[in-house]
């Protein structure tokens, strides 16, 4: 239920604020964001979940096949999640440097998907960048979106499972 | 048992994920947008507009103060330039007033249409879409102020785009940048005529199909060629010509173009509504 609540936080946060923060064509991208988090916090099965109910949220966002966001959010937020079960978190720059890297990859396998669906203009050189710029914009973000994403998880049976 | 649920119970969670993405996804493929889920889609975006727009009002003034301040520079020089430009302007007016009312007798005489006639919907642009998913703005207005897919959206110089996607109360544009976009076009100093095709963000427009021998010059302005089953009524401007070259034994020449409006820009757009013939 919390989950619910955090993601339409995102939701509504990201279409009416951040449709207007434009850094070299991007923005942040929250719903990304809670799925990494939502790896961070809570491990992969949790990752793979959040994610992929953020993605279904980002997916009524923008004009492109419906299930996208779902598939490449769902798959980040579950390797974000397997990873970070390997790492000890002790040093204050992991969550926000696995932020940056997980949003870019998110962000590259998303085109990558497009491109596979043949969605022209999806897959170009340009992409690689607006990753780079997408990854920068999200990271200092992190530990909001994990603060909110603990909650949410503490909130739920998932709660047992982060343990 | 903790290695158990670690290895093998978040696999299949992360099996199912993608399991309901892909039918996600071919649901929407086989519904091309006009689903189920595209129903969903549309009623979100409307759901959203109030919040957006509120947040829009609020932010705009702090977002341009801040733009100003950090621009002050830019904006004066800009200002200079935009003073120098205006009373060229003025002086060319006069002469266009005249050419104006020529071609207007002329159009009368020959009964056709231009779109300065077409009925259109002053619209506000309230979103710039990311880079990632195509070049788009989102536009205030939608079905419920006559805005109708497939309709040509033009700010002052020229041609923005066209509508694409209509919800109740928003409605989204392609822009004439945008990859998959491409514009009839007609090159008025030989009256030869080509396609525009976009090359993404901060790009040239490609123009396709210009014959070898036909005179390209630099500068000159290609407008929309309004040929049959056009997506454009004829005569609005588009971009202007950046370079050409034909290499010899091409099939077709080289030639690039900048749009004429600021597509980075845009603050208010207006939509034609002009559906065909």
């Amino acid at each position: 239920m919390r989950v619910a609540l955090v993601l339409l936080g995102a939701l509504v946060a990201q279409q009416a604020v951040l449709s207007q923060v434009r850094v070299a064509g991007v923005g942040p991208d929250l719903l990304l964001l809670v799925a990494v988090a939502a790896g961070v916090a809570g491990g992969p099965e949790a990752g793979a979940v959040v994610g992929f109910a953020a993605g279904v949220a980002a997916d009524l966002l923008i004009q492109a096949p419906f299930g996208l966001s779902s598939l490449a959010f769902g798959l980040v937020g579950y390797g974000v999640g397997t990873l970070q079960a390997g790492v000890i978190r002790l040093a204050w720059w992991i969550p926000p440097a696995t932020a940056l890297a997980a949003s870019a990859a998110g962000v590259l396998l998303y085109g990558l998907l497009g491109g596979l669906l043949g969605q022209a203009g999806m897959l170009r050189s340009e992409l690689a960048g607006l990753a780079g710029v997408v990854g920068l914009l999200n990271a200092p973000l992190v530990p909001l979106a994990t603060r909110a994403v603990r909650w949410a998880l503490a909130g739920g049976r998932e709660a047992a499972l982060a343990r | 048992m903790a290695v158990y649920r670690r290895s093998s119970r978040p696999r299949s969670t992360l099996l199912l994920v993608v399991l309901t993405s892909i039918t996600l996804l071919t649901l929407d493929q086989r519904g091309s947008g006009f689903g189920v889920l595209g129903t969903v889609r549309d009623a979100a975006r409307d759901a959203f507009a109030p919040v957006q727009d509120a947040v829009d009002a609020a932010v705009q003034p702090v977002t341009d103060f801040v733009q100003g301040a950090l621009r002050y520079g830019d904006v004066e020089a800009e200002n200079e330039r935009l003073r120098a430009q205006l009373a060229e302007r003025d002086g060319e007016l006069l002469a266009a007033r005249e050419a104006d009312r020529e071609r207007r007798a002329l159009l009368d005489q020959q009964d056709l249409r231009f779109a300065g006639e077409v009925p259109s919907v002053a619209s506000r642009v309230v979103a710039m879409s990311d880079a990632r998913f195509g070049q788009t703005i989102e536009l205030d207005r939608g079905a419920g102020a006559g805005v109708a897919p497939g309709m040509p959206v033009v700010a002052g110089r020229g041609l923005v785009g066209r509508v694409v996607d209509v919800s109740s109360r928003r409605s989204t544009v392609l822009l004439v940048t945008d990859p998959t976009s491409s514009v009839g076009v007609r090159l008025p100093l030989s009256g030869d005529v080509g396609v525009a095709a976009g090359r993404g963000r901060g790009s040239t427009l490609r123009v396709d199909l210009v014959a070898p021998g036909a005179v390209v010059a630099r500068g000159e302005i290609l407008v929309t060629s309004g040929l049959d089953d056009s997506a454009f009524p004829p005569g609005i401007p588009v971009a202007q010509v950046r370079a050409a070259t034909a290499a010899t034994g091409a099939l077709q020449q080289d030639v690039t173009a900048e749009p004429v409006v600021e597509l980075g820009r845009l603050r208010v757009v207006k939509v034609l509504q002009w559906s065909g013939r």
